[in-house]
């Protein structure tokens, strides 16, 4: 179909288009495909893409035949360790390395000074605890853990704030060189006139909430394996990202990019914090150089604990004023969000923006450096902290205004994305709530209990809006080989989503190949097209686009070929299964017979992401429903029941969607119940980095999880119909847990994670009221 | 020493100071075993050492002398995915792997508990399972596959198994 963009929008020509990114808004300049498919519209019959099929690598998933980064063993392969600072603030006084040079195995050692600028590694400066201040390679991995154990620092420390009241306290320590707080101001965003709005609400409620520091806690930690050809570098990391692997690793050691070669084959969860290189990329990379053998440089536990990213934490106070029937007059939230050394403004506000149709929105926000370690993307970021604030106090509302919670979001249904009031390519949030209410058999009267019965069911519910259009550069090619097979041919990676599998199924529905016939080759720098970070939910929607014109791009060649084989033109050519009909006759060949005739003449089909549709906003949206069980003596809560519906679009693989959707729930699960990093005031020291000490939820843990999504494609947002899904599961499960858990105890809570102490506090204060 | 892994006897130096994790990964190659936390939290390591569940991250490689141990990768009874055995079959119809990090764990935990237990009851997988940590989140899937083969869904040959169902 044809599609609106800035600029002249001629095939061959550039133009710009928008892509929003984990909630922010990039502008990129982008080449306009020699032809687009035509939309796959809402009836368009499809066979393959929509079907239940396996993933497709799962046999070497379950045969324990899929390479790992920490399974990659190179000849003569070295191993490296990174030692890392023991205290959160101070300077390095002494340093002494002999010791560990002098162990047995230990090859090479790097301390201060001896990492390129580029890699910002082992300065004197400590900013916070865990800190790599050196590093160790020798012949095996226990080696180089020993010896780095054995590196005797000396620190002159300086007093440090790990807090947002410490670091934004008048005189508060200097966490680090340029300023406590991001911007030196709070992220102001806000529309219409707030006043105004408080003064027409009948209704105000005032909350604050809070939400721990989460940690990715990936069972695969992040690491690599280095090793250089000349002055060609090969790196294998666990990473979402293998082209900005290789832009950091260019930029960090001074290559120039296509002497860097990153491949990622399998990987073991990364759930944001693997978008890029890291010191341990770093570190095998310059040790591998110095030895000419290849190095692997693996996180260990504790450092994937401390020092590899996390979602900070977040204090919201929130005001939401409305009319008696539910009407929202205003929405203002103040949030401070400890970020760590280092991070971006991927902020709690965001959502309180996009989810509801209110005139009068305005979120403050406060950004502060504090002395430990930098937070990272991680699954919803932003939006699952400013979910819970915002959806918490919707409840609180709907409480207020006696209000069923589901007719209170029904009530304040956005038409149009409300901050920017364009349109949505498509929104089913009505239906998903409508859908969800159904299946969970939804009703807001709490339930009494059984006279004398010490523990309580309530129930909760919230939403999630997330931006997930994806968009360009992508590219991919489709490759018939000589006996007929399909490869799909893209520089994506699969986390565990099933990139492969969605990918093999678009070409072979755009093909008309057997899906048996299709694989898709990812995850490699040198020898596959570029494509993006698989972030922010958008691999389906970027790569899927490319994918099917190169597919429609090989379809057409071979229609071409057949053609002139079966006495007939391409248009009146069909193709299914793997064989080419002529249209209203009985002459048909099977792919590989043309091939076959073809010989060594290869088939290779080019496709690209166009630019998104202008001033289109493109968002996946969804409702979830829960049922928990209280033990009023206890404090503990189980989780009986999660009902999620979502809009997605058109979803490509309704069980790996399914997957993605039981994933994020249980993440939000564990954020809602357990998971809360500790970082000790006074020391400034992570207290529980450790899996047994970080909770994260097992299988015991698991309530009936009923998840699905509503019907539908949406051909606006690009040719396949798809929107993104990794992300939105995860934002409302824990505010639903949350309202649940208020429901249940009869009184509100407004922290997490909701431990057993936090509960019977909850039902304490309760009781003295 | 000698150690029997996946049917086959290896003869090896018995002063190795090991964990039976790293003789399989680091001396055996067989890498489909994995690390986690090497302190018996996870359940990553887990493989079956005569018949019983252990983490092997926990287990010194010198107790294992005249032990018969089974991986992941002795699961299935040759190559190629009709010979994977039901528990891996299950796993791939049910989609019980995202990342597939912690599956091997996962495998050789549901098929001990379903040697010794052949019909569990859905909470007796949910305790016999909870020893064994997926961040992506697949348990309600890895109980689904547990509880197929536990129905007799897998018994027999490999059809159910074929990723070649479009
Ligand atoms: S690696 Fe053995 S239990 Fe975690
Ligand atoms: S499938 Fe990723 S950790 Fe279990």
């Amino acid at each position: 179909m044809p599609r609106k963009t800035k600029g002249a929008a001629k095939p061959g020509g550039f133009v710009q288009t928008t892509v929003e990114i984990e909630g922010r808004t990039e502008t990129r300049i982008v080449e306009i495909p020699a032809f687009e498919p035509a939309a796959w519209g809402t009836d368009a019959e499809l066979g393959i893409v929509g079907a239940r099929v396996p993933r497709m690598d799962a046999p070497e998933r379950v045969s324990g035949r899929a390479r790992y980064t920490t399974d990659i063993v190179r000849p003569g392969m070295l191993h490296a360790a990174i030692v890392r600072s023991t205290i959160p603030r101070g300077t390095i006084r002494s340093l002494d390395l002999s010791r560990a040079r002098a162990m047995p195995g230990v090859l090479d050692v790097l301390g201060p000074g001896d990492a390129p600028a580029g890699t910002r590694l082992f300065g004197r400066e400590i900013f916070y605890a865990g800190q790599p201040i050196a590093a160790v390679c020798a012949a095996t991995g226990h080696a180089a853990r020993s010896a780095a154990h054995a590196i005797a620092v000396e620190y002159d420390t300086l007093p440090f704030a790990v807090t947002f009241e410490d670091a934004t306290a008048k005189d508060a320590p200097k966490v680090r060189a340029k300023g406590n707080v991001m911007e030196n101001a709070p992220l102001v965003i806000s529309r219409g006139d707030m006043d105004a709005g408080l003064k027409a609400a009948d209704v105000i409620v005032r909350r604050e909430f809070r939400t721990p520091v989460q940690l990715h806690t990936a069972l695969e930690p992040h690491g690599a394996v280095a090793e250089w050809e000349g002055d060609r570098l090969t790196v294998w990391e666990s990473t979402q990202g293998i082209f900005r692997v290789r832009e950091n690793v260019s930029k960090a050691l001074g290559i120039t990019l296509s002497k860097v070669r990153v491949i990622k084959d399998y990987m073991g969860g990364g759930f944001g914090a693997k978008n890029g290189a890291g010191p341990h990329t770093y570190v095998a990379a310059l040790f591998a150089k110095r030895q000419g053998r290849a190095v692997r440089c693996i996180n260990d536990r504790e450092a994937e604990q401390t020092d590899s990213g996390n979602r900070p934490s977040s204090t919201q106070r929130v005001t939401i004023g409305a009319k008696k029937d539910g009407t929202l007059t205003a929405i203002f939230a103040s949030i401070d969000v400890p970020l760590g050394i280092s991070g971006w403004e991927g902020g709690p506000g965001q959502i309180y923006h996009e989810l509801y149709a209110c005139p009068n929105v305005r979120t403050e926000e406060t950004f502060a450096y504090v002395n430990a370690s930098g937070m990272a993307a991680f699954r919803g970021p932003g939006y699952v902290e400013g979910a819970f604030g915002l959806e918490s106090a919707m409840n609180a509302l709907a409480k207020e205004l006696k209000l069923d919670p589901v007719a209170l979001r029904v009530k304040n249904f956005a038409k149009r994305e409300p901050r920017t009031a364009r349109p949505y390519s498509g929104n089913s949030l009505l239906q998903c709530y409508k859908e969800g209410a159904e299946a969970f058999g939804w009703s807001h009267e709490s339930r009494k209990p059984e006279a004398g019965s010490r523990t309580r069911v309530g129930k909760g519910m919230a939403a999630q809006v997330w931006p997930t259009g994806g968009g360009p550069p992508a590219y991919a090619l489709v490759r018939m080989n000589s006996d007929a097979t399909v490869d799909v041919l893209a520089g994506t990676q699969d986390l565990g989503t099933g990139a492969r599998t969605v990918l093999s199924q678009i070409a072979a529905e755009s093909l008309g190949a057997k899906l048996s016939d299709v694989r898709a080759i990812i995850g490699d720098t040198q020898s596959l097209p570029y494509t993006g970070n698989s972030w922010g939910s958008m691999t389906t929607a970027s790569v899927g686009p490319a994918v099917r014109m190169a597919a429609e791009d090989a379809r057409r060649q071979l229609f071409e070929a057949a053609g002139a084989m079966l006495d007939a033109t391409p248009d009146a050519l069909e193709a299914r299964d793997s064989r080419i009909v002529v249209r209203d006759t009985d002459r048909t060949m099977t792919f590989a017979e043309v091939t076959a005739k073809l010989g060594n003449v290869m088939i290779i089909g080019k496709g690209s992401r166009g630019p998104n549709p202008a001033d289109t906003a493109i968002m996946t949206f969804g409702a979830q429903f829960a049922e928990v069980e209280v033990d009023l003596d206890t404090g503990i809560v189980r989780v009986l029941r999660i009902v999620a519906t979502h809009d997605a679009g058109r979803i490509i693989n309704p069980t790996l969607a399914e997957s993605q959707l039981e994933g994020g729930i249980i993440q939000g699960l564990g954020y809602a119940l357990f998971e809360e990093r500790v970082l000790d005031r006074r020391l400034g020291l992570v207290m529980n980095a450790t899996i047994h000490d970080y909770k994260i939820p097992t299988m015991a843990d698991i309530p009936l999880i009923d998840a699905f999504f509503v019907a539908g494609a949406d051909p606006v947002a690009n040719h396949t119909g798809a929107r993104g899904i990794a992300e939105p599961p995860m934002i409302p499960t824990a505010p639903a847990i949350a309202a649940a858990v208020s429901d249940a105890i009869g009184a509100e809570v407004t922290e997490i994670p909701l431990t057993p102490w936090r509960v019977l506090a909850a039902i304490a204060a309760k009781a003295r009221r | 020493m000698r150690l029997t892994v996946n049917g086959r006897v290896h003869t090896l130096d018995s002063a190795l100071p090991l964990s039976l994790l790293e003789l399989l990964r680091d001396r055996l190659a067989l890498t489909g075993t994995k690390f986690v936390c090497g302190r018996g939290e996870c359940g990553a390591c887990t493989v079956q050492l005569d018949g019983e569940t252990v983490y092997s991250c926990l287990t010194l490689a010198e107790a294992c002398d005249g032990a018969t141990v089974l991986t992941v990768e002795g699961l299935a009874s040759g190559g190629g995915e009709p010979s994977l055995s039901p528990i891996q079959r299950a796993f791939i119809a049910k989609d019980a792997a995202q990342c597939g990090f912690c599956t091997p764990g996962q495998l050789m935990a549901a098929h001990t508990l379903l040697a010794r237990n052949p019909h569990p009851t859905d909470d007796e997988i949910r305790s016999g399972m909870s020893g064994n940590l997926c961040r992506c989140g697949t348990y309600p899937k890895i109980l689904a596959a547990v509880r197929a083969v536990a129905d007799g869904e897998f018994a027999g040959s490999a059809e159910a198994g074929s990723v070649n169902a479009a």
